[in-house]
């Protein structure tokens, strides 16, 4: 057996005139979390399906466990635990019931030791015999991978695990993933749209927009790659643009009405040319975005990564402006 | 082992399909035991599974109570006509229970949850068959239900315990294949009404073309036709001789058998294609 859990060759999904996934090469090595980052729509749900044999493949192929995805769709199934974005359980089951569902479609018979040992590390043994129904939703996901869990699977698929959670259920949820990963040594794939998600827990991360990877890399390499800093200012009058772009250090100017986006080497050093450029009366608003993989999604998509709304198509106008400006 | 391929790059070579056959045993039992769990937990399902067949007893017996027993005789051939009407209604309702089943399929869709069992080694064919199984075995309660009911209406009945086991196997042979026809029909819908609409499509000319509540002597050619082609009226007729006059015809039960086969089968090779994830 080789040490890759996965591999993808030129996976292609495509929906009517869309590439929902677009010709992805990649292997993740086993034992890792590996991460798919990206916005919403960027395809990273559909290679879950392909990868799990949800979806049926357009083109290309994915090893999965060893088994080719599309020849051996039962053996990778048997492999894989899967924890879906939107939480799917029994609801009039407690969660004992619905572990020995589980149990029952994963054809393993002596389920209950691997059950308490489950239920004991995500802290659910006293509401056993409750139902699914009166969880919140962090027990459920909690619940959710518990099932994934016991069939004992090589590789464990995990679409968004928390999306719609609060900040303290999201960190204790990372911590439960990492251990996962490092106490039951199984192999995840993750995706998220959650930047501190993946740069908390994955070895690995693969930037994804529109079904391509814009970049790839460990966090800290990814991170590396952008250099620039963004210093965001809005003021309260209006401010002539050749003003900004006057200001030492300042290499790229984006204008919307008072709000200001420069892009800078460095913000340390310019930001006190900007503040001896304008009267602080003028300053209503400033914020600095150092290197961060947010920062490396905004340079390569030119969009935030949960910016929702007409900001995604400004942000996109000005770093593509910027990008050009590069060249 | 390891291949060369096109581009040189060493793969492990995938497993061959040999072995991608898993037994279905287990996840079968776990998916029919979960059909029956969530429908008998559900208080409101039970109720109405317990006081429908009452209901039909009720109303259909009834309707003739004031009738005098020589229009009685001319109408159903016997005086006893709540026997002679008892295996009729059973059989109609046995065609509702199809439609339960594909709603519960279609929850299923909607709510992720057929996601969740075909990430599992589980093929479609074994979901389809314990939604069947499932949607049928729920049908057979209204039976025992409906016996008591007519008992406690004075209703007398013959046959020997054999042949009631026959009559019983027949109604769940048009149950099952009533079941195996709906989810095979549904099998590539996500939609609520999908179900609900069939069955008021085939409900009424199944019921009304068949010898379920009226000879079928007083129909006109056509209807005789359909009929003739019913199971509805074969399961009604085998329960009409064994309960009214303790004389079964068991070449119904053969054919609603055979029915109950060819929609097995059609369904399952249908379902093992179309069944739609989500
Ligand atoms: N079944 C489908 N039919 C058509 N288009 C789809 C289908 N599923 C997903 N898509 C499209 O594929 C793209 C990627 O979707 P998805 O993988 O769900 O994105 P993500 O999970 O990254 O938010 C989207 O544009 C989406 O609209
Ligand atoms: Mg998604």
């Amino acid at each position: 057996m080789s040490g890759d859990a996965i591999r993808a060759r030129d996976l292609t999904k495509i929906y009517g005139q869309l590439s929902a996934v677009d010709h992805l090469n990649f292997t993740v090595r086993s034992g890792s979390v590996f991460g798919l980052l990206g916005p919403n729509g960027a395809g990273k749900t559909t290679i879950i399906k392909l990868l799990t044999g949800l979806s049926e493949i357009t083109a290309g192929e994915a090893t999965v466990a060893g088994f080719d995805v599309r020849r051996d769709p039962m053996q990778v199934k048997r492999r894989i635990g899967w924890v879906a974005a939107e939480v799917i359980l029994d609801d009039d089951f407690t969660a004992w019931e619905n572990l020995w569902l589980q149990a029952k479609l994963q054809r393993v018979s002596a389920w209950k030791p691997r059950a308490e040992q489950l239920l004991a590390y995500f802290d659910l043994t006293d509401r056993r015999k409750d139902k699914v129904g009166t969880f919140s939703t962090g027990m459920r996901k909690k619940l959710e991978i518990a099932l994934a869990l016991l069939h004992e699977p090589e590789i464990v698929f995990m679409d968004e695990p928390t999306i719609g959670l609060d900040p303290s259920t999201r960190h204790m949820l990372w911590e439960l993933i990492a251990g996962v990963n490092r106490e039951f040594g199984i192999t995840v794939l993750l995706t998220t749209h959650y930047i501190e998600e993946a740069d908390a827990l994955c070895d690995q991360i693969a930037i994804i927009d529109r079904g391509k990877f814009v970049a790839t890399g460990t966090p800290a390499e990814l991170k590396a790659r952008v250099q620039s800093d963004f210093i965001e200012i809005e003021t309260t009058e209006l401010v002539d643009e050749t003003r900004w772009r006057a200001i030492a250090g300042v290499t790229d100017v984006r204008t919307e009405g008072r709000s200001w986006i420069l892009r800078t080497p460095s913000a340390q050093t310019t930001l006190p040319n900007v503040f001896a450029a304008l009267r602080t009366d003028q300053i209503q608003r400033i914020n600095i975005e150092a290197p961060s993989l947010e920062t490396v999604f905004l340079d390569v998509t030119g969009k935030h990564l949960d910016a929702a709304g007409p900001e995604v198509h400004d942000f996109r106008k000005f770093y593509s402006t910027v990008r050009r400006a590069r060249q | 082992m390891s291949t060369e391929n096109r581009l040189g790059t060493v793969l492990a070579p995938p497993a061959t399909a040999a072995d991608a056959r898993v037994p279905q045993w287990s996840q079968f039992t776990g998916l029919y035991a979960r059909e029956l769990l969530r429908t008998f937990r559900n208080p409101w399902v039970l109720l109405i599974t317990v006081v429908q067949p009452f209901m039909w007893l009720a109303f259909f017996g009834s309707s003739f109570s004031g009738a005098s027993p020589a229009i009685v005789e001319t109408l159903f051939h016997t005086n006893n006509y709540m026997a002679f009407l008892l295996p009729g209604v059973l059989s109609t309702s046995m065609l509702t229970v199809g439609m339960f089943g594909s709603m519960s399929t279609i929850q299923d869709k909607r709510f992720g949850f057929m996601k969740r069992i075909l990430l599992t080694p589980t093929s479609r064919s074994t979901v389809y068959l314990s939604k069947a199984l499932g949607s049928a075995t729920r049908g057979l309660v209204q039976i025992p239900v409906m016996i008591i009911a007519a008992l406690a209406f004075g209703v007398r009945f013959q046959g020997t315990p054999l042949m009631w086991a026959g009559w019983l196997l027949g109604l769940f042979f048009l149950g099952f294949g009533m079941c195996c026809f709906f989810l095979a029909v549904t099998s590539s819908s996500t939609d609520w009404q999908t179900p609900g609409v069939i069955s008021n499509f085939i409900t009424m000319p199944l019921m009304f073309a068949s010898g379920a509540l009226f000879p079928a002597a007083n129909f006109p050619g056509w209807m005789q036709t359909i009929a003739a082609y019913n199971p509805v009226s074969y399961s009604a007729l085998l329960g009409r001789g064994i309960v009214v006059n303790g004389v079964p015809d068991w070449t119904y039960l053969g054919y609603l058998g055979l029915f109950a086969t060819l929609m097995l089968v059609g369904g399952t090779l249908v379902a093992s294609r179309y069944l739609k994830i989500e």
